[in-house]
């Protein structure tokens, strides 16, 4: 360990630690821009030069390790006039296209110039100038914005494994450049929006969507596949504008992939049951909460409950279902719709993962199959919970002729496919970024996600309908928060002793015994 | 120094084997075939990496076809384990590789200031003139000549130095210009 | 008078005694000329051994930095169980300088044999020579010196017969001024952008092909085999008494508005002054030395003043206010233009800058249209502050000292030419050219009259 002072504070780093990175520690944000701690260092954008006392020369903090008895001044005359001749530097060339510029207002070149750049440009000559190229995917490359700090040339080389970008040309003419008929479609390649510090990468999808500071942002989980990526879930008025990622070392480090990212408009769905729906003179209509779940637990009651659930449904959810099919002496399933795997080449046991669903392993560790073999025992006169499945694809005849067999159907969800006219009750949900809750990954971390948009009309979060539910049949209170929910989840299962929201925080823990093969518990 | 035509915004697709999209053009032919390849070999013995034989690689390319161009990129990363892009990046930093084709006779006249103060700006004027380039960068009608400024040949003492291909003329004046054009046919 | 002419009786040749003797270039021609004794010597010596010599001998690097050539080489660990490589810097391409160049062209195994000796010393069984690719001469004559060499067996895995491996190969560049600094070079011959890199790691621990290596200037390897040879005593007599700082003999190249341009070998501390109007014959007839740049572009400019009493070694040069450098001599005569010179020094830097930094990038492209500016009569007083200001801004913060190479004549020519940039600016256009500026209100008054 190395002990050192830095802006006056006193900090005790591994040895091999960069400034930078010791400044962090110390809660000093060295302003950079090329360096980043996903990636290899660069050294060349200057901006984090600091002094230290003893040293001829300001040091770039990245590329300088700490040593024993440093002291290191960040905000010092010289090292702040140095960051300054950076910022003039930067900007000569840089446009001044802010109000049209989708990174205006989370630009980095923009904050550290309203904190410390200079006040006017003293160049008295024209701009650089070079067209705007796409690069294929999700990204669009304005040049004249870019600062040249490489960020996204070190991603696509060391951690995609795909060099698809350079640097072309040398000198002021230099430019992120690419070859003629390779594009950014690497599955992971939209990361380098995220890791370019200015708005010269830019995603197509999110252009001139929205502005920075309209957009309310909420930590998240990616509900697109089983890796259980950390995300933080950008809304607009109630619309999610934006997925993008946050950071996790032990999941998704700084990353999404592409499909996570751009998967998010079914969160904006519009065609959303918005009120409890009950059959009445032979069709469904909108009742009040209480009549729908009371009618519920009157199907419900001293029947088998057999469930075929979503398994994009939380940890919550799934095991209030669970205990609904259990305590009746029913069953659950569910199905995952399931595509190519795509890794991360450089981050290990990181990719875009088979099962495009976040929460299979949940379902599994919650006493779900992952097929409709449970459903074979159900005899006429058992009913039927279908929650959040809309039974697209593959058997959708099948399903229906458990459908029609059953004593009742009840639907929790949050749409309402044409076969579940037939239905009994409808309980609309709110779907996964409506609503507070946890999912289980692949490798059996449980991570919550928390609520980043309200949920349409009267839907409710499932853990308080399906807690209705069950208190109303006599299984327990009901919940009125998600913590509860989650508390009695912890409280019955082993895998998840110990664990609350306050545990997890907003990176998550792991299931007892996650080490071993996927396997159904109970 | 480098005149590049600029694809702009919707560059038409360039094929990368130039089997497509270009009626009347050869099919791009490998360089790294029979001799070239056997030299190739030979070299990468004294290195310890492949990506280290990439300049010489695109030199003899330079050599064979007079350019480098995408097609050979994508050939020479092929060749070496590498990305396309990244040959790219590499050909474009160093000015002596040509991205397009360029006359039969490569006239690069330094300008830089000792030859500057010795009068080197009289010698390109008499270079642009007498090959009937006109303009710097712009091959000539004939196709004969293309003539650069270039920084520092390195040969100082002999203002001014011009390179004519890979041969290394010393104290050229205005004068000698036409007489030196003239041996270039 | 120096190479191209015949040698000034005030020369001291070592290194350039066989330039224009065409018999010197063949491998007979050498071994005639006493070559290859000292790399035989060598490779009967402990390593450690010959880089003490080298040590005590004085020698320092010729490419710019001065370092002293033999603690370089004692940075690298005989026996580690890695391999070791020598890099050869003949990547010459500092404005002025243009001796590496006559050394490889005349005396290629003067070369071989330095670079042969130096790997051995270093433990290196592979020395690579990077020439820049502008030099076809010297590369056609230092590859087929190499030739010659392995086809004699001096060359190879059994290095004249002692069982040593000593392996040449020559390097050909494609046009980059970066490539002269180590790391570049490092990177280029990789097969990469010629990027310098951020140190640490040094070369002795991670230079090319991430193994400890040593680079070293080709004047620096061609001097070896003469320390060799005659000893290091008879080395370090070389230069002033009063400096054993700087010792043997340089190369220095001359060039510009001077009689009689060329290349001169004269031992450490030779007078400026006299080397100037003795030896290079002062400036062109009727005209007078207005500047001098005396170690390639990259150092201070100094006027005809502080050459006076200049002395021409590495610490000579920096008490007359420069630095030795590459020992790149250009002289600029009063009928230049200060401001377009130094735009034009200027214009070379951005061209070469490899872009990594963003106060070379941006800096040396933005200095150099000011200062183009200014020629052309658009300038401001505030301009100059401008450029000063910028200066400041590319001294001593980038990976390398391109940026501050830029800087420096910026700074100097500002500091001791700021007549001639105050002229520019006051007149409107600059003032050694002739006035084109339309006499319009001047006629008009007079047809008035």
């Amino acid at each position: 360990m190395v002990n050192l002072t830095i802006e006056g504070r006193p900090v005790t780093v591994a040895d091999g630690t960069s400034i930078l990175e010791a400044a962090k520690l110390a809660g000093v944000l060295v302003p950079h821009y090329c360096y980043h701690p996903g990636l290899p260092v660069a050294g060349v954008c200057r901006m984090c030069l600091v002094e230290v006392e003893k040293m001829p020369k300001l040091a770039p903090s990245c590329a300088t390790a700490v040593a024993e008895g440093q002291v290191v001044h960040v905000h010092s005359e010289k090292a702040r006039e140095a960051r300054k001749g950076v910022l003039e530097f930067l900007l000569i060339n840089h446009p001044l296209d802010c109000p049209i510029c989708d990174q205006s207002g989370e630009c980095e070149l923009q904050d550290y110039t309203f904190a410390e750049g200079p006040k006017e440009s003293r160049l008295r000559e024209p701009k650089r100038f070079n067209p705007v190229e796409d690069f294929g995917g999700d990204v669009v490359y304005v040049t004249n914005r870019c600062i040249l700090c490489t960020r996204c040339v070190r991603f696509m080389d060391t951690v995609a494994k795909d060099p698809v970008l350079n640097v072309s040309e040398r000198g002021d003419r230099a430019v992120i450049g690419k070859f003629e008929g390779q594009d950014l479609t690497h599955p992971w390649a939209a990361n380098v929006i995220d890791l370019c510090p200015v708005g010269a990468l830019i995603s197509k999808d999110f252009l001139n969507k929205a502005r920075a500071w309209e957009l309310d942002r909420t930590a998240s989980i990616c509900p697109n596949c089983s890796q259980g990526c950390n995300a933080i879930v950008e809304t607009r008025d109630n619309v999610v504008v934006r997925m993008r990622p946050r950071s996790n070392e032990d999941v998704n480090q700084f990353y999404l992939c592409d499909y996570g990212r751009l998967n998010y408009r079914w969160l904006n769905r519009q065609d959303r049951v918005e009120a409890p729906l009950v059959r009445q003179r032979n069709a469904l209509r909108a009742v009040d909460w209480e009549v729908a779940v009371a009618r519920a637990a009157e199907l419900l009651k001293g029947k088998r409950a057999f469930v075929l659930a979503s398994p994009m449904l939380s940890n919550e959810a799934l095991f209030l279902l669970g205990r609904l099919a259990s305590a009746t002496g029913g069953a659950g399933a569910f199905r995952v719709e399931t595509g190519p795997e795509a890794p991360l080449a450089g981050v290990e046991d990181l990719a875009l993962r088979a099962d495009r669903a976040a929460n299979g392993k949940g379902a599994e560790l919650l006493g779900f199959t992952r097929d409709d073999a449970p459903l074979n025992a159900m005899q006429s006169g058992d009913v039927l919970i279908v929650a959040d499945e809309e039974l697209r694809g593959r058997d959708a005849n099948v399903l229906a002729a458990k459908v029609a067999d059953a004593a009742a159907v009840i639907v929790v969800g949050t749409s309402l496919p044409a076969w579940a006219q037939g239905a009994e009750v409808v309980l609309p949900i709110a779907n996964c970024v409506e609503e507070e809750g946890t999912f289980t990954n692949l490798r059996g971390r449980v991570q919550r996600f928390l609520q980043a948009k309200a949920a349409p009309g009267l839907a409710r979060p499932s853990w308080f309908v399906l807690g209705d539910l069950l208190a109303a049949l006599g299984h327990g209170e009901p919940y009125y928060a998600a913590s509860d929910a989650f508390a009695a989840l912890a409280a019955d299962r082993p895998e998840f002793a110990g664990m609350s929201y306050d545990e997890l925080g907003l990176k998550g823990m792991t299931v007892a015994g996650a080490a071993e093969p996927a396997g159904v518990a109970s | 120094m480098s005149v590049r035509e600029e694809g702009g915004l919707h560059a038409p697709a360039h094929a990368p084997h130039g089997d497509a999209g270009h009626a009347g053009e050869a099919p791009y032919a490998p360089v790294f075939v029979g001799a070239r390849r056997r030299e190739l070999d030979e070299l990468l013995t004294r290195y310890p990496t492949k990506m280290a034989a990439l300049l010489p690689a695109l030199w003899m390319i330079q050599a064979d076809r007079g350019w480098v161009s995408e097609e050979a990129m994508a050939e020479v990363a092929q060749v070496l384990d590498l990305t396309p892009a990244y040959v790219k990046g590499v050909v474009t930093f160093y000015t002596m590789y040509h991205q397009h084709p360029v006359g039969r006779h490569f006239v690069q006249v330094c300008t830089t200031s000792p030859c500057n103060v010795c009068g080197a700006e009289g010698v390109v004027d008499a270079f642009l003139e007498h090959t009937g380039c006109r303009e710097l960068g712009v091959t000539s009608p004939d196709g004969r000549f293309t003539v650069i400024e270039v920084e520092c040949l390195g040969a100082c003492g002999f203002a001014t130095p011009v390179m004519i291909n890979e041969e290394f003329l010393e104290s050229v004046t205005p004068a000698k210009v036409p007489e030196i054009v003239a041996r270039y046919k | 008078m120096g190479y191209p002419h015949a040698p000034h009786p005030r020369e001291t040749v070592v290194l350039s005694k066989y330039f224009g003797d065409p018999e010197a270039r063949t491998l007979d021609g050498w071994k005639a000329r006493g070559g290859y004794r000292a790399l035989e010597q060598a490779l009967g010596m402990d390593p450690v051994a010959i880089q003490n010599l080298v040590k005590e001998s004085g020698l320092r690097g010729r490419g710019g930095a001065g370092f002293p050539t033999g603690l370089k080489w004692s940075f690298m660990k005989i026996g580690d169980g890695k391999p070791h490589y020598l890099c050869c810097n003949a990547d010459e391409s500092e404005p002025g300088t243009f001796k590496d160049r006559e050394i490889m062209r005349w005396t290629p195994h003067a070369l071989v044999e330095g670079v042969a000796l130096a790997s051995y010393a270093i433990g290196a069984e592979m020395g690579y020579v990077y020439i820049r690719g502008e030099f076809t001469e010297p590369i056609e004559r230092m590859t087929a010196a190499v030739k010659e060499a392995y086809a004699a067996g001096i060359l190879g895995a059994n290095a004249m017969g002692t069982g040593k491996t000593v392996h040449v190969h020559v390097h050909k560049g494609a046009g980059a001024y970066i490539c002269g600094e180590e790391t570049a070079l490092m990177n280029s011959l990789e097969g990469r952008r010629g990027n310098p890199r951020i140190k640490p790691p040094f070369p002795a621990v991670a230079g090319v092909f991430g193994q400890p290596t040593t680079i070293n200037n080709v004047e620096t390897l061609a001097a070896v085999p003469h320390i060799l040879n005659n000893g290091a005593a008879w080395y370090k007599a070389f230069g002033r008494a009063d400096n054993p700082k700087s010792t043997g003999t340089k190369l220095y190249s001359v060039c510009g508005n001077i009689a009689r341009p060329g290349n001169y070998e004269v031992p450490m501390g030779f007078p400026f002054k006299e080397f100037l109007w003795d030896l290079c014959g002062g400036p062109l007839p009727g005209r007078k030395i207005k500047a001098v740049i005396p170690g390639g572009s990259s150092v201070p400019i100094l006027t005809p003043e502080e050459c006076e009493g200049a002395l021409m070694d590495y610490e000579g040069f920096v008490t007359a206010g420069s630095m030795l450098g590459s020992g790149g001599v250009i002289v600029f005569d009063d009928a230049q233009c200060m401001v377009k010179q130094i735009a034009r020094l200027a214009r070379f830097y951005a061209h070469e800058s490899c872009a990594q930094c963003t106060q070379c990038r941006e800096g040396t492209a933005w200095t150099t249209r000011i200062l183009e500016r200014i020629e052309a009569g658009q300038g401001t007083m505030e301009d100059l502050d401008t450029l000063l200001d910028i200066a400041d801004q590319m001294t001593g913060k980038t990976i390398c000292v391109l940026s501050d190479s830029c800087a420096t004549p910026v700074v100097s020519g500002i500091k001791k030419f700021r007549h001639e940039f105050e002229a520019h600016i006051k007149a409107k256009r600059c003032p050694m050219l002739p006035d084109t500026t339309p006499k319009i209100a001047a006629a008009a008054s007079a047809a008035a009259a």
